[in-house]
């Protein structure tokens, strides 16, 4: 379970660049529970998953996850518990490292690293078989370097990585939207098979209005570093992509509305 | 026939540097110029002790053992404190200057009177071979350099055999990877700050069992035997990547040697050609000039018919 109580962080405080990209956030994701969040370019939806996998540590407000207390553990610690896909597909394996040595190392997410071979019989084995089932015919290039695939391959087996450990939390930060529409269906379907199967607890941002209404039971839509919808149940079953965009109408003329107020209200009393 | 076997020893010795260099430059991808001190610490650390009668083994030991430490300081001075690599890299070398000072007392100490490991290869190549030496190819070669010829090439290839099964572990593959995608390995739960202060050890405790070995085999250690050091290295691996076309791990350690080795022997050739032994350092820094930019202007060149014949193609 993922509990954030009042979570806070402006970025360059102080200054011309000051972003205040989270205006306390409180929420809490039970156990297997798939979540999509929607939000507009700067609405925090990004920053709330950085803020979950710790690449900052936020002002105030509390992580906790899966019984820990994460709020001051560093990035590579929380990793532990946490699986990651970036939105850039260069960002998720190491380019000049063959597939295998790539998903060796995935398959120490978070554990002590000794001096074991790393390529052993026993990660060989099932390695194979998996990335043989993403029919990508991948399996005969385990020892190619990762980095002469393509985006939609190298996002297929990112989302693998991160999912071989069972995660606690699987974060998945636009993780299509790299990608051309056919390798972003392949990985959306892929994401869907094995968040499924093992019942994974996900939070998974999204630009995609269709991926927001049919993918996921709960979808969470923010604004200015806020939640300002939540929906679950039959009530995230009933939306439509057309329902998500008369809001994100609604969020801009309410914008729209702000900034005249604002001008009007300066041109009278300043 | 002596140069050439010289050469050759000098070259597989300083393949130590290379092996260091490869792993600060090319597998950690940090401009790391400890180098140029650590090589020293290490020469220097050894001929102290050695010179103190201590034997030659843990003389050689700790040689390497301090150049490690060095090499720990520049990675906490980069990861810790935020300074970027290069002057990290340039405050630990400036320091080293003094420390290497301070440890032999003087700027230069002779090892000729002294048991080194360079000692022990010379007696047990005599004992072997005999006084009499080899015959190569018509030339007479001296037993003890036969054996120090054979003893650096026993030594390198044992490092880089070393390295190549480290790097093929859990921790070492992590420490690759480090180099390669930090952002990646960061998200996969390794600190990869520890990852680079692990590496800079391994990097320079390399190049000082270079040093050390340098020492023992050239009969004395020197405050200024480090400089230009870490561009001779850069060289090496240069070399050694053109040679074998390195992209592999196995490759491109074999390539570091080869590398060594052949930047030896083109110096020892030049320098019998008749060239100024003063010139050596800058003709060395022009090759690495040359070679950084090398590989982008060829792209360019050839990438420039390629574009023309796309836009034909997109023309029809």
């Amino acid at each position: 379970m993922l509990t954030l109580t009042g979570l806070r962080k402006t970025f360059n405080p102080g200054t011309v660049n000051e972003v205040r990209a989270l205006q306390g956030v409180d929420l809490t994701i039970e156990d297997g529970s798939f979540v999509i969040v929607l939000g507009m370019n700067g609405s925090g939806k990004s920053t709330l998953l950085n803020a979950v996998a710790g690449t900052f540590i936020v002002d105030t407000g509390r992580i906790e996850l899966a019984g820990h207390d994460v709020t001051r553990w560093p990035e590579h610690r929380r990793a532990k518990l946490i699986g990651r896909v970036f939105q850039n597909p260069f960002s998720g394996t190491a380019p000049n490292m063959s597939i295998a040595e790539n998903f060796a190392l995935a398959a120490r997410r978070g554990q002590s690293r000794g001096l074991g071979f790393a390529l052993s019989k026993d990660l060989m084995a099932p390695l194979r078989d998996r990335v043989a089932s993403l029919k990508m015919g991948l399996e005969d290039r385990l020892d190619n370097a990762i980095g002469s695939l393509s985006g939609g391959q190298r996002q297929a087996l990112t989302l693998l990585m991160a999912t071989w450990l069972k995660p606690e939390l699987l974060l998945l930060d636009e993780h299509t939207a790299a990608l051309d529409p056919k390798s972003g269906d392949q990985v959306i379907t892929l994401s869907e098979e094995v968040i499924g199967r093992d019942k994974l607890t996900t939070l998974m941002v999204t630009h995609s209005m269709q991926q927001a209404v049919s993918l996921g039971d709960r979808l969470l839509m923010m604004h200015r570093g806020r939640v300002i919808h939540d929906f679950s149940g039959s009530a995230k079953k009933r939306l439509r992509p057309e329902d998500l965009i008369d809001l994100f109408d609604e969020i801009r003329r309410r914008e729209l509305l702000d900034e005249s107020a604002a001008t009007m209200l300066q041109s009278l009393y300043v | 026939m002596t140069l050439l076997v010289g050469a050759f020893t000098i070259g597989l010795i300083l393949a130590l540097l290379s092996l260091g260099v490869l792993v600060s430059f090319r597998i950690f991808g940090l401009p790391d110029i400890t180098a140029d001190g650590s090589i020293t610490l290490g020469a220097a650390v050894t001929a102290t002790l050695c010179a103190q009668g201590i034997n030659p083994i843990l003389a050689t030991a700790a040689g390497m053992l301090s150049g490690a430490l060095a090499g720990a300081f520049t990675g906490i001075l980069h990861t810790k404190f935020k300074i970027n690599a290069l002057l990290a890299g340039i405050l630990v070398m400036t320091a080293l200057y003094s420390v290497n000072l301070r440890v032999m007392g003087r700027s230069n100490i002779p090892l000729m009177q002294h048991t080194t490991l360079g000692t022990w290869g010379e007696n047990f190549g005599h004992t072997l071979l005999g006084e009499g030496g080899l015959m190569v190819f018509g030339w007479r070669v001296g037993a003890g350099e036969v054996a120090l010829l054979l003893g650096s090439c026993a030594i390198a290839v044992l490092m880089a055999l070393a390295l190549f099964a480290f790097f093929r572990t859990h921790l070492g593959t992590a420490m690759r990877a480090t180099g390669d995608n930090p952002q990646m390995i960061r998200a996969l739960g390794a600190n990869v700050e520890t990852h680079i202060i692990l590496g800079l050890a391994l990097s320079n405790g390399l190049i000082a069992l270079g040093g050390s070995l340098l020492a023992q085999y050239q009969g004395f250690a020197d405050a200024q035997m480090g400089i230009g050091m870490i561009v001779w290295g850069l060289a090496s691996v240069i070399i050694g990547e053109a040679l074998t076309g390195g992209r592999s791990l196995g490759l491109t350690l074999v390539g570091a040697i080869m590398g060594s080795v052949l930047f030896r022997l083109l110096v020892a050739v030049a320098l019998r050609w008749g060239l100024n032994p003063n010139d050596l350092k800058l003709i060395t820094a022009l090759f690495v000039f040359l070679a950084l930019i090398l590989p982008g202007l060829l792209k360019k060149f050839r990438r420039a018919p390629v574009q023309s014949a796309a836009v034909a193609g997109s023309q029809l």
